[in-house]
């Protein structure tokens, strides 16, 4: 037992290390490419991509619930145990690294809430999703939002800007957008301040329907028929917000186009015509997308403006009492700045507390701390990002007309 | 159309022969001023950088620039003149056109302005009314279309009076910029002025166009930050040299200008390396704030504070004939079309420190932003200079005042006219001013 533990450990240093070697070394080779700080995210976020989905490169590619091929990846990289804990479905970051698809390394924490929810007053361990859990939804959930909560104390909505895959999605749609030279459009602050409080609205929605379509396993009782465990609709409806989120969409006929998941049995999964509802994919996913895609086409980062995780994220480090402790922060100089407005326009997500706020902290709700206001603010020391109160990046004269975009 | 003089609103009629001898004895003593301006910042410079030179030959209003806008104007280019530093200079580059300050300086052309508007007026707008009468100012005769922001109530009555003369583009601005709407009305009013230089022009403003334009405004303010940033340190340049780089700005070739402006910047720091002050590193540093000063003949105050004894020496100001005209960059989000006038409209709208904006808290961004300059310049007093008539500057001195008191600066609020005669008593005022500074930095 005791070996087994060094064991892990150490296979989990040279693996993290290994980690960090490679970004290392992406770092040193893109240093100079990535003078400025868009740039900059753009690598990381791309070097995220097969980091989120490690297990693509590996393989073998099985399916997450019940592999055929084999043990999924997941189950080698990152089946987690913790405390005693087994996590089959592995530590989650809080980026929509969706759940479904073969192949990733995190789980999204959303799937991770509702599934978890779920069994909830199912006191004993046992099998869920096709997967052995050793321990009860409530231990499971309390160490998940352990986690979740000291990811968001520490780098908050950083995941947003910097990590999350669907973030660069849209990233893209934004050049995408810039090839044909159309300009964007921006949301009117009031529209963008309840799009922001939606999110909360979205969260509300996902948790109670997850209580209700649960009944079963917690009241005893079935409320929306065939919920029942073994039952067509169990395993679907147990994690709504899946049903809707445009990202399993998007992973899933990526991953199927590029040949990692099998088209005809992930199409094959599915009831009805139009995906109505489906294992891997529902129609409302393939909607959802297509909406998302054609407005983040027109307006930047639509998504993200109503992203339920981000909300969580933000929950965690921007409001009271969480954000006193928080370590990564915005910070804003109130002598130095003129209000010259630029900050305000280049916001992906259109915050404007950083803009309308006198100074001192202005880490927003609303911000995925980007950080293009910092790279594009033009006076000196203004903006300022603070991790654990040190000054880690900070505006400065930037005046080289730049040659990119 | 009815008969011209008829039309005309203001104008009194002079004849010609006067308005001849009156231009020329006002050039000839201009002439003269420029030269001895040079000659004596020349002398208060005890080393000084070599790539001045450039700027002093550029100074002369009635020289080298003047010919080369006359032959650009004969090739078929357009020059557009502006008086505020709110003119979007990058939509009058980007349509090839030359754009120029036309504010004026003389005082002896704000008498003339008199025979117009009553002596109570600000004397920057007599003095252009002035000027305008007799023809002269080179920039303001070669102008083909005037801007006119209307910030305070003499630039307003300004452009009604010089729309005598020339066509006048009026760009009414919001007292008030921190609302959406004030964003949006200023750029309806970018836009109509856009369209009024393609149509003066007969160049359409492309975004290619517009962007290298932007690009070489933000080199300019490259070079100028450069400039700013060397000032912070020990003097190496007197802060009449500076100002009149920056001056020079208002009509000089921009590219050229920001290459002159590097090479100077390159020299200066060679200069502090080897520690060749300007003036002894221990000399009170001044900031100037206030009403614009313009080149040639109004420039008794900087020379004044720089050749006092004691000395001092000036190494920031806070004005818009000079700093505030290059610090702001325009800064672009996507080089769309939209964004980069976006861009532009906000850069002049909401990056100023004007005092013509007021807000709930009391036009906060100039007090935040002088604050910061006291700070980083490492300034040990402030004269608040006030030319008659200048109400907005004047009134704001008694919130500025307060709260460089709390920061333990002394302000000294200088307050003058377009005329030589108080220069005796204002070197009492300055030099006391200075004697208390120069005692504080000795403690």
């Amino acid at each position: 037992m005791a070996m087994e533990i060094v064991g892990d450990v150490l296979r989990g240093i040279i693996i993290s290390g290994l980690l960090l070697a490679g970004i290392l070394v992406i770092l040193i080779w893109v240093k100079d490419k990535t003078a400025r700080i868009s740039t900059l995210r753009l690598f990381v976020q791309i070097a995220f991509v097969p980091l989120l989905f490690l297990g693509l490169l590996i393989g073998p590619f099985g399916m997450p619930q019940s592999p055929q091929v084999g043990n999924a990846p997941r189950e080698v990289l990152l089946g987690a145990d913790i405390l005693g804990h087994t996590f089959p479905d592995g530590i989650s970051l809080p980026v929509l690294a969706c759940w479904y698809p073969s192949g990733r390394t995190v789980t999204c924490p959303v799937w991770q809430m509702q599934a978890y929810i779920f069994p909830f007053w199912n006191a004993g361990p046992g099998f869920g999703w096709g997967t052995f859990y050793s321990s009860s939804g409530i231990e499971r959930l309390a160490i998940l939002m352990g986690i979740f909560i000291v990811m968001a104390l520490v780098l908050g909505r950083f995941f947003c800007g910097w990590i999350c895959p669907f973030g660069l999605y849209q990233d893209l749609m934004i050049r995408v957008r810039k090839l044909f030279k159309k300009a964007h459009l921006n949301f009117s602050d009031r529209t963008s301040a309840a799009l922001r409080q939606s999110r909360y609205i979205i969260i509300a929605i996902f948790l109670i329907l997850s209580v209700i379509l649960g009944s079963q396993a917690i009241f005893g009782a079935q409320l929306v028929p065939d919920t029942q465990p073994g039952e067509y609709f169990y395993s679907y409806f147990t994690a709504p917000f899946c049903q809707v989120c445009p990202m399993r969409s998007l992973c899933v006929l990526l991953e199927t186009g590029l040949g990692f998941m099998d088209a005809n049995f992930v199409f094959s999964n599915t009831h009805g015509a139009f995906y109505e509802v489906g294992y891997y994919v529902t129609s409302l996913n393939l909607i959802v997308l297509g909406v998302v895609t054609v407005v983040s086409l027109a307006y930047r980062r639509a998504w993200c403006r109503i992203c339920p995780l981000g909300g969580l994220t933000a929950l965690f480090s921007t409001f009271a009492p969480f954000k006193r402790v928080a370590l990564m922060r915005l910070h804003k100089d109130e002598e130095k700045c003129t209000k010259c407005g630029i900050c305000k326009r280049v916001c992906p997500t259109q915050v404007t507390e950083v803009y309308e706020e006198k100074g001192g902290d202005v880490t927003a709700s609303g911000c995925m701390l980007c950080f293009r206001c910092v790279e594009m603010c033009p006076y000196e020391d203004t903006l300022k990002v603070k991790m654990a109160g040190k000054t880690v990046l900070k505006s400065r004269n930037w005046l080289e007309p730049s040659e990119s975009e | 159309m009815k008969n011209k003089n008829e039309t005309k609103k203001y104008v009194p009629e002079i004849p010609q022969k006067e308005i001849e001898e009156l231009r020329n004895s006002i050039k000839t003593t201009s002439q003269k001023i420029i030269a001895e301006n040079i000659e004596r910042m020349k002398k208060t410079s005890k080393n000084r950088a070599k790539t001045m030179q450039y700027f002093d030959e550029n100074a002369n209003f009635f020289g080298q620039r003047e010919k080369e806008i006359q032959a650009a104007k004969a090739s078929g280019k357009k020059v557009i003149g502006y008086m505020c530093m709110f003119a979007p200079i990058e939509l009058i580059l980007a349509a090839d056109a030359i754009p120029v300050r036309v504010n004026s300086g003389w005082y002896d052309a704000s008498k003339l302005g008199d025979r117009i508007v009553p002596v109570e007026v600000c004397p920057i707008i007599r003095s252009t009314i002035g000027a305008k009468m007799i023809g002269l100012s080179p920039y303001l005769e070669l102008s083909d279309a005037l801007i006119s922001v209307l910030t305070c109530d003499g630039m307003t009555k300004l452009s009604e009076i010089l729309s005598d003369y020339k066509p006048v583009w009026t760009m009414p601005i919001p007292r008030v910029k921190d609302s959406a709407h004030a964003t949006r009305f200023w750029r309806e009013e970018l836009l109509a002025t856009k369209a009024q230089i393609e149509a003066l022009t007969g160049n359409k403003i492309t975004g290619k166009r517009l962007r290298s334009a932007i690009e070489l405004t933000q080199r300019a303010t490259k070079a100028f930050r450069r400039l700013q940033d060397i000032r912070k340190g020990a003097p190496v340049i007197m802060g009449r040299d500076a100002m009149l780089v920056n001056q020079t700005y208002m009509w000089d070739d921009i590219k050229r200008w920001t290459e002159k402006t590097e090479a100077l910047c390159d020299e200066l720091e060679k200069m502090a390396q080897q520690k060749m002050w300007a003036c002894p590193p221990d000399t009170p540093r001044v900031m100037i704030t206030g009403t614009p000063m313009i080149w040639p003949d109004n420039w008794k105050a900087p020379t004044l504070i720089e050749e006092a004894t004691p000395q001092g020496v000036l190494v920031a100001d806070e004005l818009c004939s000079s700093e505030r005209l290059l610090y702001d960059p325009v800064g672009v989000d996507e080089w769309t079309m939209d964004d980069m006038l976006n861009a532009i409209s906000e850069r002049y709208l909401m990056a100023s420190t004007c005092p013509c904006f007021t807000s709930e808290d009391g036009n906060e961004d100039r007090i935040n932003w002088l604050l910061t300059k006291v700070k980083d310049w490492k300034i040990n007093g402030v004269i608040y200079y006030v030319v008659r008539g200048c109400m907005l500057y004047a009134m704001e001195y008694t919130r500025v005042k307060r709260v460089l008191d709390r920061l333990n600066i002394p302000v000294y609020y200088l307050d003058t006219e377009y005329t030589r005669e108080d220069v005796g008593q204002m070197k009492t005022r300055v030099e006391a001013f200075l004697e208390m500074l120069s005692a504080r930095v000795d403690i």
